[in-house]
């Protein structure tokens, strides 16, 4: 069962600090960064909601921040929709693409699961390649921040507009742990636990496991339209699998089922990414080794290893 | 219409020549998956390693033929070393786990093909008797393209053989169907699993000496021909040898006439069937357990 | 209550469940008794809708329910206790019995609500912890418990439901003598309009808490009677060969 622990609000609160002080301190450059990070950590968090909390290991989560982008983007810069009425869109958009992903592949698992996802995914990928209309393989410019000018905020400036992120990063997490202590996170999560028993139990779980991907998709496209804003241009690379395969990346380094770690975990991956950049172009090898050893060392994450210290600290401490 | 008759025998040879490749990567990846259900994503990047072998070995010892030996050993070495790094600890981690690593190992292999040979694309000569074009059926195609059909068809035929009529193939199909009564019957599951694994390897090199001369050697051949080869193994079902075949054959063709009838969509097509496939039959359409 | 017409299942050439009879009043307790491999297993994935049947129809409170899903029937009140523990690992006793009252309850899909810690779960929760012997128990990790505390746990998930009609497959295997005493009680104080069909083995326990018996052998009811009928029934000590015949 998911717990909001201290550990938790902590581990939440003090990154989303650090990174906003970082933002503020740091001029442009440190603005981007937190960007980066903000939506990364966004993608991660819905992800983690269905896989470590579902079991769904989804590598589509790219594509569907993707689909976001896009329909935020398509109805800014095309169709001359207000950002407000854009962000419902678009979010509607995602959460109804993960409702029939989550339906069709609702009785596939394991590599299977991911296999199917990764299908979608590359389909939604083709589609906006081929898209003439929405700019083809060129993408798409043009794309407008949201306009906070009535409350005096610029959200065209780095430090403002990283702010913001980390806010929604802030919202989106609350809303996901929000979510899995109600009703419905628990069932997902005994679903995750023991598929055959809940239905034993009398519980309908495709249509769980669907409207539980379809959330998910919900909070990634968040992280959609939060990326459209921050480059104010969109393109297919976007959707590419290999951003799902990050986003898997930096889950596993925070912590698969923590909802945290993802944080800690985009944090975590970007800023190494920057670090080792600076040394070589070959920054790649480094994640990957990270990765390798990261996943071979037990799988647990940066976090996931901190909170798994601790308990079994609490726990002797108990008995002791 | 006679012109018509060359275009779309010209398509059906290209056609076979994609799904030869397939195959070639498809059928070491699939046994692989049915014997020890590992996933292993860096059997694209095998290929790439093998392709970059083959160029280096091709240029320096200024025999194809050479190259086509080479690569494949070289690309067996880098996969055992894999094997006891990375991949031997792995094998009851689960599919994430085992996705996210061998997604490491891309990753690695990747980055030290671009530190050791560049970012550029290599090219690779064709060898002298391969070079011009052939006739076949009246329709001028290129020998060397012809040549790549051969290797496939070659490899289908040797491996349906081995499977079939040797001991060590009947070994193959029972841990594919069921490794626990495998091992009762006295088979080392583990060993045959590395044996297995080094010609999943050998093969991925050759094909990617083989694609060498016609697509040459970049460092996203790695990803490129990762997908299509895992939709390849989903489709025909895992670790089973027709399956590859079918799944190799019907990939090819679909990407080569959808390319044709229905540019720009042809990748989607391949995607809704792979879905299709998911839903309707998961296991694929010719699965090795019944 | 519950009637199994004409039910048979073949698994290819191999059939598994022949002809069966069976009529439960509203209340039975029923014990079904039969050898390793009689079917009784099969008989309970078909009843519990985890198998589909060949041929052949059940009726729940005089409604077909051949065709309902696992699910669907649990929600018509039936609910089934595994030979083999089938727990959510990695959650709480109280977690598990929470989570099996609210799915039951149909309290899964609400976003605001939770449900888990409202009232009536809590109620069902402690009621069934009180009743299978877990209440000092709630907050142990199903992955540290007993393997006792387990069995109970998996009958207490069964009954988490408040279903109409419970059945329990081997609830005492492997357990000790004083567990198997534990389970006596247990069905004893259970409310008597709840119908429940048991897999035994432990024939003590079988012809102590049984209504009627039915014997399976070869997936055919070979006998059914009272306890007293059993005993004395020659198929019965045939297939047995005098298995209880020292005891009765």
């Amino acid at each position: 069962m998911f717990y909001q622990t201290p550990l938790k609000s902590v581990t939440v609160i003090v990154i989303l600090a650090a990174l906003a002080l970082y933002a503020i301190l740091g001029g442009y450059f440190a603005g981007e960064i937190v960007v980066e990070i903000a939506v990364l950590a966004i993608l991660a968090i819905s992800l983690d909601f269905v896989a470590g909390y579902g079991g769904m290991v989804s590598l589509c989560h790219g594509a569907i921040a993707g689909i976001g982008a896009y329909t935020f983007a398509g109805l800014t810069a095309l169709a001359g929709f207000d950002g407000f009425t854009a962000t419902l869109a678009a979010l509607a958009a995602t959460a109804a693409f993960g409702l029939v992903v989550g339906a069709v592949t609702a009785n596939i698992s394991g590599i299977f699961f991911i296999m199917a996802t990764l299908a979608f995914g590359q389909m939604a990928y083709v589609v906006v390649f081929e898209w003439k209309a929405l700019g083809g393989d060129d993408g798409m410019s043009g794309v407008s921040r949201y306009d906070f000018s009535a409350i005096g905020l610029n959200m065209n400036g780095s430090v403002e507009f990283a702010l913001f992120c980390l806010l929604v990063v802030l919202i989106v997490y609350a809303v996901a742990a929000y979510v899995l202590r109600s009703s419905f996170g628990r069932t997902l999560i005994g679903v995750h636990s023991n598929e055959d028993r809940m239905r034993a139990l009398g519980l309908s779980v495709w249509k769980h496991k669907a409207v539980a991907f379809s959330f998910s998709s919900l909070l990634a496209g968040s992280a959609g339209i939060l990326a459209a804003q921050h480059t104010l241009f969109v393109s297919p690379e976007l959707l590419v699998w290999t951003v799902s395969g990050e986003v898997l990346i930096v889950v596993i380094l925070g912590g698969l089922g923590t909802l945290a770690g993802p944080i800690a975990g985009a944090a975590l991956l970007v800023f190494l990414k920057q670090q080792v950049s600076d040394y070589t172009e070959h920054w790649h090898l480094v994640i990957g080794l990270f990765l390798i050893a990261a996943v071979m060392a037990g799988g647990r994450g940066v976090y996931g290893q901190v909170e798994h210290v601790l308990q079994r600290k609490a726990r002797s401490d108990a008995n002791a | 219409m006679v012109a018509d008759a060359d275009f779309w025998l010209t398509q059906f040879l290209n056609g076979m020549q994609l799904s030869m490749l397939l195959f070639l990567l498809s059928i070491g990846l699939t046994i692989i998956f049915g014997l020890m259900h590992f996933v292993n994503l860096a059997h694209g990047a095998l290929y790439m390693v093998g392709a970059y072998v083959g160029v280096s070995a091709a240029a320096s010892l200024g025999n194809f033929w050479l190259a086509l030996i080479a690569a494949p050993l070289a690309v067996t070495i880098v996969g055992i070393f894999l094997y006891v790094a990375v991949i031997r600890r792995m094998r009851r981690a689960g599919p994430m786990n085992q996705v996210l690593v061998t997604f490491g190992l891309i990753f690695v292999l990747v980055d030290l093909v671009r530190i050791l040979w560049g970012d550029i694309a290599l090219g690779m000569e064709q060898p002298a008797i391969l070079s011009g074009p052939a006739e076949i059926f009246g329709v001028s195609y290129p020998a060397y393209r012809l040549f790549i059909i051969a290797v496939g068809l070659v490899v289908m035929v040797a491996l349906s053989l081995v499977l079939s009529r040797t001991q060590i193939g009947a070994m193959v199909r029972a841990g594919v169907e069921n490794d626990a009564m495998a091992s009762c019957l006295g088979i080392n599951v583990e060993r045959l699993f590395f044996a297995v694994f080094c010609v999943g390897c050998a093969l991925a090199g050759l094909a990617g000496a083989v694609a060498a001369p016609v697509f040459s050697a970049t460092p996203s051949m790695a990803t490129d021909i990762l997908i299509p080869t895992l939709i390849v193994v989903v489709i025909g079902g895992l670790g089973s040898l027709g399956g590859a075949i079918v799944g190799s054959l019907i990939i090819g063709f679909i990407q080569t006439f959808g390319a044709v009838v229905l540019p720009g969509f042809a990748s989607v097509l391949v995607y809704v069937l792979l879905a299709i496939v998911l839903i309707a039959k998961p296991a694929g359409l010719l699965p090795a357990r019944s | 209550m519950l009637e199994v017409r004409d039910l048979s299942k073949n698994f290819g050439g191999l059939r598994v469940s022949r002809h069966i009879h069976m009529a439960l009043e509203k209340g039975e307790r029923r014990v079904v008794l039969g050898p390793n491999g009689a079917g009784k297993t099969t008989l309970f994935n078909l009843l519990a809708g985890t198998l589909q049947p060949t041929s052949g129809e059940i009726l729940l409170d005089g409604k077909p329910i051949t065709n309902l899903n696992v699910e669907q029937r649990a929600r018509r009140g039936l609910s089934r206790s595994y030979q083999k523990n089938n727990l959510f690992e990695g959650l709480t006793v109280g977690e598990n019995l929470a989570l099996a009252a609210a799915t039951a309850q149909g309290r899964t899909f609400s976003c605001f609500s939770r449900a888990h810690e409202s009232r009536a779960i809590r109620e069902t929760v402690e009621e069934v912890a009180e009743m299978v012997g877990l209440s000092d128990r709630l907050d142990l990790g199903v992955a540290h418990a007993s393997y006792g505390n387990r069995r109970q746990l998996e009958v207490g998930l069964a009954l988490a439901t408040k279903p109409k009609l419970l059945l329990m497959d081997e609830p005492t295997s492997g357990v000790g003598p004083g567990m198997i005493d534990a389970f006596h009680k247990l069905i004893a104080t259970l409310p008597r309009e709840l119908t429940i069909v048991i897999i035994e083995h432990d024939l003590d326990l079988g012809f102590d808490v049984a209504d009627r018996i039915t014997v399976l052998n070869y997936g055919e009811v070979v006998f059914e009677g009272t306890p007293e009928e059993t005993k004395g029934s020659d198929v019965v000590r045939e297939i047995y060969l005098g298995d209880w015949q020292g005891d009765a």
